[in-house]
């Protein structure tokens, strides 16, 4: 690796600090993941001057629960997330996203907060630097998108223009499924935004100066059922071709309230609210799950290789209602 | 090397690590010997501490081959800076046998006695993960075998020895310390 | 089962077991020479271009830079079959070839400086399609190969080399024929067989005319062998390092001992070049391209009239062993396919593809998983059950064939069908079978589908190998055969030989190190040849050792050396066991025997394997799940029973089977480069996706050396990939005739996009 400063953080408000004078130059690190395959490769032309051990932070990575809903550190680490009784007890669709990434190696110390602002998949975007020099593209600021007119199986069906790379995040979905907010905080304070705000075709919402504290998750209402189902070609390791999250919650016999979030279809977690539209007040009938899953791709427009997405979003959408 | 950026604070700094029950200080900075804020674990434990046994294979965290136990924990030893590390307990494939008598950890017999690897390459990172999955768990199903493993690259296919090896080792009567 | 023997077809622990699951095992990279450079390589970003100038001023003068080199600086040694492939030259001809190289203290440095290097190109038009190729007749990537493909001239060492299958009249078969089809089938999706320890070579030169080099090797000797025309005839040392997986890669790929030997000729210092993996997905072996237009003619009772046609292959921008893969797979094909007329013919082309290389199959795998796709059509037309055709068309004893070298071998082995009949049983075929292109069973959107698929290698007894082994006073045993361990357990297997002949415990028998500078003559662990080619020099070997003993003991014992036993050392009369005296006191404590072996090269015995699959296709999400994998082979005589069921397990693995379901390297053509060279996006298989697993290994004994046996585990990689083809067109009805099946195809094939 190309060689780099080292800080370790001791608080939020040290870590904003060290942002802030390095503007734009220092790079957070709590699993290091995703980030330290970056640097490796040297996919980005950026190269960070400084890496901030955020892991040295008190605190930031606790579970708490309360009638109100959860709360999430942003170091909590995934492998906690899988085994927390209150998350597999009332937030099961958290575990279940956690259990599904990567490989238990990573999700011992990737955490969420790394989970939510990793860098895309996109194989033009990750193209090492060594074999011949970096892609340049829409993300890294210069040259158009090689994806458009080149193999673009695992990119967005949802949106693009100027990027059609996907949000690879499991959590995300999960979390935006549960209709949860990051929080953030910067040089300038502190706000929250919706999970599925945080994310726009060019990357996040996070400046220079910020960084992922926590994220608040809303209790669901009582008697909701929840879903997470991600496909993949291999059982581990891959990132989701497509997922969903749904969070739905039964009045008597019909839909009192659901939310239905695709993954790894757009440039973040997709909320298919045509999906919704068409469940809200309806039995859960196969008339009703087909409508639901046609809708759920409503407006999906594939590029040349990845229509099959569309198929595997319907069924997957089905398959969720039909547990 | 000359390109680094000095750090004055960084150069005085000494880190702790237990590896395998021996205590390691070392130093910071970019003097040869000392440990670099870039250096990953991988690097430290098989360049700097002369543990070559911990493999480095793709050296992106997507294969395992690298795979340590540090704090109780199996880590990916190439997706990790040894500068955070500091106060880490961390058993590498060395680590595995008694030390006094040389005698084969049960999992590291199983694996023998199986056949449960052809190149070898990939063994030692096998058996981290499957070491942190025996102190967690000292009967896993097949299922939780293969789950524990599912990061683990393996080309020449031993998977299915590797399979048998562990249930062997967790079956049989044994302490799996 | 008692076979008499000690060692022979008994499990014990191979010989580096201990060091493999301490960690103590020496790979390439635990190995360090004093005062060793770090090589890198400055890396293509066009897939053609030529090279109109190169600054490397900065780069020299960046402290810690030992050498900067460009073509102009180095001799233009080239390697390849034939010899074409340059260290450096003034174009290049794949995104992530060699531009330039630099030697340095660290990696690191080395690295650094590689951005210091600028190099100005003027792109050329660069083609990937093996037919586009051929039509090619202005710039092509080789200036000496026009039209891109290679001349049709064999290699020295192979003067009369197989290139064109002809056999009787192929006009006259197809007038026979009941049925003809004609198609075209590829196997174009250039796998990497990737073994987890990434290609390296430490050089350092002895002497300007001695260079020394260590690598992790699959067949160190032919690292010396084809090393030593490649650097200007100087003299080699070759030793291996343990080697972390090979699958065929690690025999002869010299392109990182080309850039560390120019780098310790510049530096005067031994030079490390070993590859990330980022360079091992973009700059070394994939497997060949292949792509069969054929036309089949087929009898109603199944019996193949007439094949003929053009097999098409792509090297990429290099061809390692390209001309002697088409050998090979041509030799192998009539194996499967007997056919009374032939006229089938190879055609070796280079394209601006990443460079293929030896894998594990060597042009059979190729070639079948193009060709038995067409053959399949033609077996459905015919109404044949594919087991029954290749009950029927698999190679039986007194059939004859053309091998690589050109002549015709007939066939003196065993018969396989015994085989298939076993695997069959095994696997439930009869149950499952129901008929070309009808599903074994349909369970809600889920449709089962069972396939087949067969290889068959004459290489068992390929080429030449030489042994000695050594008896010490003390009772120990060493053999000298120039063999290193990649994985396949062949040097303890090989101690185990001359264990048993000697009847010596196992522990007292070693072999020597992989080092060129010890050893024999050896051609290596290429094809499936190490249990009967060099299996047969090692035991002659031992036999030639045991015999020179007991006659200088006869004397000792006033009797004929038929007489004497030796067991564990110690030699007595046959029927006095009793009176037993040790090997010291028989060759004294200052002495040690030799015995000599060697084995001349026999086509006559072949493997055979057949692999049958059952697999699960989601036709709602196209994606298709290998559920079962039953394997039958007859392997003479089993050596060591844990190795072999692991390497017949290794079908998935190194460009195998799971090439026909998701392994593939994926090419942006716009820009030439390479998309999945990761191992997120290159897919391979987890321990989470283990299918249910058979091996069915029959032991009928094999007129091959005093253990009846032949090597089988290289093939195990090779049926499988028709196999999941033939299996998915039962499961869905609808052929897809290329590789690997992806949802896109399937769900194409299924008629809902």
């Amino acid at each position: 690796m190309q060689p780099f400063q080292h800080q370790a953080a001791t608080s939020v408000a040290d870590t904003i600090a060290i942002l802030s004078t390095h503007k734009g130059r220092a790079k957070l690190m709590a699993g290091g993941t995703d980030l330290l395959g970056i640097l490796k490769t040297r996919a980005t032309v950026a190269y960070p001057k400084v890496v901030v051990n955020i892991k040295s932070i008190a605190g930031l990575d606790k579970i708490q629960s309360d009638g109100q809903g959860l709360s999430l550190g942003a170091l909590t680490r995934l492998a906690d997330i899988v085994d927390s009784e209150v998350i597999r007890d009332a937030y099961p669709i958290l575990a279940e996203a956690a259990a599904s990434v990567a490989m238990p190696q990573i999700r011992n110390v990737g955490t969420i907060g790394g989970n939510l602002a990793q860098e895309t998949r996109c194989w033009y975007f990750r193209y090492p630097h060594s074999i011949g020099g970096r892609i340049m593209c829409k993300r890294k600021g210069e040259a158009a998108c090689l994806a458009v007119k080149g193999d673009n199986r695992y990119h967005a069906i949802f949106g693009g223009k100027k990027c059609f790379a996907v949000c690879p995040s499991d959590m995300a979905v999960a979390l935006a499924a549960l209709d949860a907010e990051i929080q953030i905080s910067g040089a300038k304070g502190q706000r929250s935004v919706a999970v599925t705000g945080f994310y726009h075709p060019l990357g996040n919402v996070l400046e220079t100066d910020e960084m992922i504290t926590g994220i608040k998750v809303p209790r669901p209402a009582p008697n909701n059922r929840q879903v997470f189902i991600k496909h993949r070609v291999r059982d581990a390791i891959d990132f989701a071709t497509v997922s969903v999250g749904l969070v739905v919650s039964m009045d008597a016999k019909t839909v009192a309230d659901v939310r239905v979030v695709l993954g790894a279809v757009a440039s973040g977690p997709y909320r298919a609210t045509d999906a919704e539209a068409a469940l809200v007040g309806r039995k859960l009938d196969p008339a009703v799950i087909e409508k639901a899953a046609e809708a759920s791709v409503a407006g999906a427009v594939p590029l040349s290789g990845n229509a099959y997405k569309v198929d595997i979003t319907k069924t997957l959408v089905r398959q969720a209602l039909q547990i | 090397m000359n390109t680094r950026q000095n750090d004055p604070e960084q150069e005085r700094r000494t880190i702790h690590l237990k590896v395998n029950d021996k205590d390691y200080a070392l130093a910071i900075g970019d003097t040869v010997g000392a440990v670099a804020p870039s250096d990953t674990l991988a690097h430290t434990l098989r360049e700097t501490l002369g543990l070559t046994g911990t493999k480095i294979s793709c050296d992106q965290g997507s294969c395992g081959a690298c795979t340590v136990i540090m704090n109780g924990k199996s880590i990916l030893s190439c997706m990790t800076l040894t500068i955070e590390c500091d106060g880490a307990r961390i058993i590498t494939i060395e680590g595995l046998a008694d030390p006094a008598t040389g005698q084969l950890h049960p999992l590291q017999q199983a694996f023998v006695d199986n056949s449960a690897f052809q190149c070898g390459f990939c063994t030692p990172g096998i058996l981290m993960s499957t070491k942190a999955l025996v102190d967690q768990n000292p009967h896993p199903t097949r299922d939780a075998i293969q789950h524990a493993l599912s990061g683990h690259f393996c080309r020449c296919i031993s998977h299915y020895e590797v399979v048998d090896a562990v249930c062997q080792a967790t079956t049989t009567e044994g302490d799996h310390d | 089962m008692t076979n008499g023997y000690r060692y022979i077809g008994k499990d014990t622990a191979r010989k580096d077991a201990r060091d493999i699951v301490t960690g103590k095992a020496r790979f390439f990279d635990d190995i360090k020479i004093p005062g060793m450079l770090y090589g890198k390589v400055k890396r293509s970003p066009h897939a053609h271009a030529n090279i109109t100038r190169i600054d490397t001023d900065r780069a020299r003068c960046m402290p810690g830079v030992r050498a900067v080199l460009t073509h102009t600086d180095i001799p233009r040694w080239e390697w390849g079959m034939p010899k074409h492939i340059p260290i450096l030259d003034s174009k290049v001809r794949f995104v992530g070839d060699a531009v330039a190289l630099v030697a340095a203290d660290t990696p690191d440095i080395a690295e650094a400086a590689l951005d210091l290097i600028n190099v100005e190109y003027e792109p050329l038009p660069a083609v990937y399609d093996v037919e586009a190729a051929m039509q090619i007749d202005t710039s092509p990537i080789y200036a000496q190969f026009a039209h891109n493909t290679y001349p049709d001239e064999p290699p020295s060492f192979e003067p009369e080399m197989l290139g064109h299958i002809r056999i009787g009249d192929v006009q006259k078969g197809f007038d026979e024929a009941d049925f003809t089809i004609e198609d075209t089938c590829g196997y174009e999706i250039f796998p990497n067989p990737l073994p987890p320890e990434p290609p390296g070579f430490i050089a350092t030169w002895e002497t300007p005319d001695c260079l020394t080099v260590y690598t992790p090797s699959q067949s160190i000797a032919q690292v010396r062998l084809i090393g030593i025309p490649f650097i200007g005839m100087a003299d080699i040392r070759a030793i291996s390092t343990q080697c972390g997986g090979s699958y065929g890669t690690k025999n002869a790929n010299l392109t990182p001992m080309g850039y560390a030997a120019v780098l310790a000729k510049a530096t005067g210092k031994p030079v490390k070049v070993y590859f990330t993996k980022e360079e091992h997905f973009h700059s070394y072996s994939l497997r060949l391209g292949s792509r069969v237009r054929a036309r089949v003619g087929i009898k109603k009772d199944g019996t193949l009239s007439a094949i003929s046609g053009v097999w098409m292959v792509n090297t990429g921008s290099g061809s390692e062993s390209g001309p002697l893969q088409i050998a090979v797979g041509l030799g192998e094909v009539q194996l499967v396919l007997r056919c009374a007329n032939w006229d089938l013919k190879g055609k070796l082309v280079c394209t601006n593809r990443s460079p293929s290389g030896i894998v594990r199959g060597y042009g059979g795998q190729e070639l079948e998983s193009s060709i038995l796709p067409i053959i399949g059509r033609a077996m459905e037309k015919a109404g044949i059950n594919p087991v029954d055709f290749f009950k029927k068309n698999s190679v039986k004893p007194g059939n004859g064939y053309f091998w690589r070298e050109g002549k015709w071998w007939t066939y003196r082995g065993i018969d396989f069908n015994t085989a298939i009949d076993k695997g069959a049983a095994t696997f439930g075929w009869k149950e499952k079978w129901k008929g070309w292109g009808k599903p074994t069973a349909i369970h809600g959107n889920k449709r089962i589908g069972v396939g087949v698929g067969v290889h068959s290698n004459a290489d068992v007894g390929e080429d030449s190998s030489e042994a000695t082994v050594k008896l010490t006073a003390d009772g120990r045993a060493v053999v000298y055969c120039c063999v290193s361990e990649a994985g396949l357990g062949q040097r303890s297997s090989l101690c185990k030989m001359a264990a048993e002949v000697l009847d010596l415990p196992l522990e007292r028998v070693t072999l020597s190190p992989p080092d060129t500078q010890l050893n024999p003559f050896e051609l290596g662990l290429v094809g499936s040849r190490g249990t009967y080619a060099v299996g047969s020099a090692v035991i002659a070997a031992a036999e030639d050792a045991r015999k020179k003993l007991l006659e200088i003991a006869a004397h000792r014992f006033k009797s004929t050396a038929d007489q004497l036993e030796t067991e564990n050392g110690k030699i007595y009369m046959v029927g006095r066991p009793d009176k037993k005296l040790a090997w010291h006191r028989i060759m004294g404590v200052y002495h040690s025997v030799t015995g000599e072996g060697r084995f001349e090269p026999d086509y006559s015995l072949c493997n055979f394997l057949m692999t049958f699959v059952e697999v699960e296709v989601d036709t709602e999400t196209g994606q298709v799940v290998l559920t079962r994998m039953v394997n039958a082979t007859d392997a003479g005589q089993v050596i060591a029973p844990k190795v072999l069921e692991g390497q017949l397990h290794g079908a998935f693995g190194s460009a195998g089977l799971d090439t026909a379901l998701f392994e593939e390297t994926v090419l942006d053509e716009t820009s030439g480069r390479m998309l999945n060279g990761n191992m997120v996006d290159y897919k391979w298989r987890t321990f989470a996706d283990l299918p249910d697993v058979k091996n069915v290994i029959l032991e009928t004994p094999m007129p091959s050396h005093r253990f009846k046996a032949v090597g089988v585990g290289e093939i195990a990689t090779s049926p499988g990939p028709s196999a999941v083809l033939m299996a998915v067109y039962n499961a869905i009805g609808t052929r897809i005739a290329s590789y690997p099946v992806t949802a896109t195809k399937i769900l194409n094939a299924l008629g809902k996009r």
